[in-house]
């Protein structure tokens, strides 16, 4: 005999359960999910895996294939801190993050005329700041390379991050464009109604309501800034050498190369970027989606 | 935010565009007339004091180019053959998240990891894997008794090896945007199919298939694109070798700026891949422009 409350927490279950089923749309048989998501993990993880695997492996068995269980060695970590390999590592850090915080600053300002204002002219300014993003970055690198040259900016930290703060301009200008999109022009328009002058609406209502697209736009300038080889390749040769240079200066196509070292500096390049994408996945989603389709 | 409430801030508003802009042609668009302006010119970095005018001579030359038009020929397979295997791949794993998988999210933030990465390392982790020594791929193909070579050291292979690292890479950006298009079919339809009877793969290829072919011709030609101008990985695996099997164009305009110190020659070339992909764009424009609006709606 079952109690009434035990009746109605069965009816309420198959309900839960009748809308789920409605929401899904369709109930696959389990085992398709299974072995899709194992086709997944397949797919992406062991390449990365096998580069950590390198990465502590230690020396006397590097060239051991079938050894694939040891006792991890974390020497070669160690010694990237206090050898010539930490350099390009901090050079990337820092130029990375200067460049994007600037081209955030850049980009925001512009984004603002853009999402709030119509003037004559406005629809080919746009396109203008937009457009370079579709003509390749190779067509600009002969005359950057004179013009840093000129300047004396070869293998600076500083050249590299006035290239870098200006390359994702366009870029930021459209993922703040769609965060700016979403702020309620009412809440603009009563602030300069109370007097707000336009500096303070800026600082103090419109960039606190398009925080998630500045924190977008500053990860994905930052990720496209860490990861840029041409530029730093034909800009810098060893103050200002970045770490994704760093590394193709072990390569020379097929000879035998430094496999320990240069399995570190690939890990280590690629943490920072793991995190911020199992961090903020949902806005790099949109942010790439938004850069792919270029505007 | 309108005139009115603005006042004086118009000038403001414009004065805050301002540092964009100049940055934006400072950087990106005057160097691209800048390259033009060379492509006209003698200029050898090593031999040259200055660019010296040459009318179309650089041009004459890159007509007769054979080395260019190899690279040309190999950046066009290159380009053709990774985009197919990243579209056909990514349609499969885009239906897979599309059927709302357990922790759907979090897999797709660790699918999406490849495109993320830089890609010279995503061609480290590759040349290590392809490597003779230290790789598993040789190491199997030892096991199975195959006879030996070195992966990226033949021609063909090498070329195999970078398509392979390259679809590895760019696999997630085709089917993260296919997998968009998918989500954007009502559900209904899908119940509707599954009412009428039909099997799952009758409601893939009669119901979904037609309705994210412009997003495929969207992501094809994004991959098409970027693929034709390959630079990091050919770097990194092969150095474009062995001998020129594996220089695609990108490279090709590398060597001939930096290596040869032919910088008029080296803008000639870029001028003409900027002359051959704007038509090929317009090209493109002209007959999916259509799917592409309706893609981005």
């Amino acid at each position: 005999m079952r109690t009434v409350a035990g009746q109605i927490e069965t009816r309420h279950d198959r309900q839960e359960a009748d809308t789920l089923v409605a929401v899904r749309g369709r109930r696959r048989p389990p085992w398709s999910q299974i072995v899709g998501t194992a086709l997944i993990l397949g797919w992406t993880l062991p390449p990365f895996l096998y580069l950590v695997l390198l990465s502590v492996k230690p020396e006397r068995i590097m060239a051991v294939r079938s050894a694939l269980i040891f006792w991890p060695t974390f020497e070669r970590y160690r010694e990237i801190v206090i050898t010539n390999l930490g350099l390009p590592i901090w050079n990337s850090l820092l130029t990375s993050i200067t460049g994007a915080l600037v081209t955030l600053a850049l980009a925001s300002l512009a984004a603002v005329t853009f999402s709030f204002l119509d003037f004559r002219g406005k629809a080919a300014l746009f396109l203008m700041m937009l457009l370079p993003r579709m003509f390749p970055p190779v067509t600009t690198l002969i005359p950057i390379h004179l013009a840093m040259k000129t300047l004396g900016l070869i293998d600076t930290r500083t050249g590299l991050i006035l290239l870098f703060a200006a390359f994702q301009v366009p870029l930021a200008i459209w993922v703040m464009r769609t965060a700016l999109a979403e702020v309620p022009l009412e809440l603009v328009e009563s602030a300069a109604l109370d007097g707000a002058s336009l500096p303070v609406i800026v600082a103090r209502v419109v960039l606190p309501l398009a925080g998630p697209g500045l924190l977008a736009a500053f990860i994905l300038a930052f990720i496209f800034n860490w990861n840029e080889f041409l530029f730093p390749l034909i800009l810098t040769s060893f103050h200002a050498k970045t770490g994704s240079v760093a590394i193709t200066s072990f390569s020379g196509g097929y000879k035998q190369l430094p496999w320990g070292p240069l399995a570190v500096l690939g890990v280590v390049m690629t943490m920072p970027v793991i995190l911020f994408v199992l961090a903020f996945r949902a806005a790099l989603v949109r942010g790439f989606t938004a850069g792919a389709l270029k505007g | 935010m309108r005139w009115a409430t603005l006042g004086r801030g118009r000038l403001y508003f414009l004065l805050l565009t301002l540092p964009a802009v100049l940055y934006v042609i400072a950087w990106r668009t005057a160097p691209a007339l800048y390259t033009i302006c060379l492509s006209f010119t003698q200029y050898n970095i090593i031999y040259d004091p200055g660019p010296r005018w040459n009318h179309l001579a650089n041009y004459l030359r890159l007509l007769h180019d054979s080395g260019l038009l190899q690279a040309l020929r190999l950046s066009a397979i290159f380009a053709l053959a990774a985009t197919g295997i990243e579209l056909v791949i990514g349609v499969g794993a885009a239906a897979f998240f599309d059927s709302d998988p357990p922790a759907r999210n979090l897999l797709l933030g660790i699918f999406l990891l490849p495109m993320v990465m830089a890609p010279v390392v995503v061609g480290t982790v590759w040349s290590a894997l392809f490597d003779p020594t230290v790789g598993p791929i040789m190491y199997l193909f030892e096991v199975l008794k195959a006879p030996e070579f070195q992966w990226l050291a033949s021609p063909l292979t090498a070329f195999l090896g970078l398509i392979v690292a390259d679809a590895w890479e760019w696999t997630p950006l085709a089917a993260l945007l296919l997998f968009a298009a998918m989500q954007a079919i009502p559900r209904e339809q899908h119940e509707a199919a599954r009412v009428d009877g039909a099997s799952p793969f009758q409601l893939f290829w009669r119901v979904i298939l037609p309705q994210i072919t412009s997003m495929l011709v969207v992501a094809g030609g994004l991959r098409l694109m970027d693929a034709f101008l390959e630079l990091d990985k050919v770097f990194v695996m092969t150095g474009g070798g062995p001998g020129t099997s594996t220089q695609f164009v990108s490279y090709y305009v590398y060597k001939q700026a930096f290596q040869a110190y032919e910088l008029g020659y080296a803008s000639t070339v870029i001028t003409g891949l900027l002359a051959l992909l704007t038509v090929v764009f317009a090209f493109y424009l002209r007959r999916y422009g259509r799917m592409l609006r309706s893609a981005a709606s």
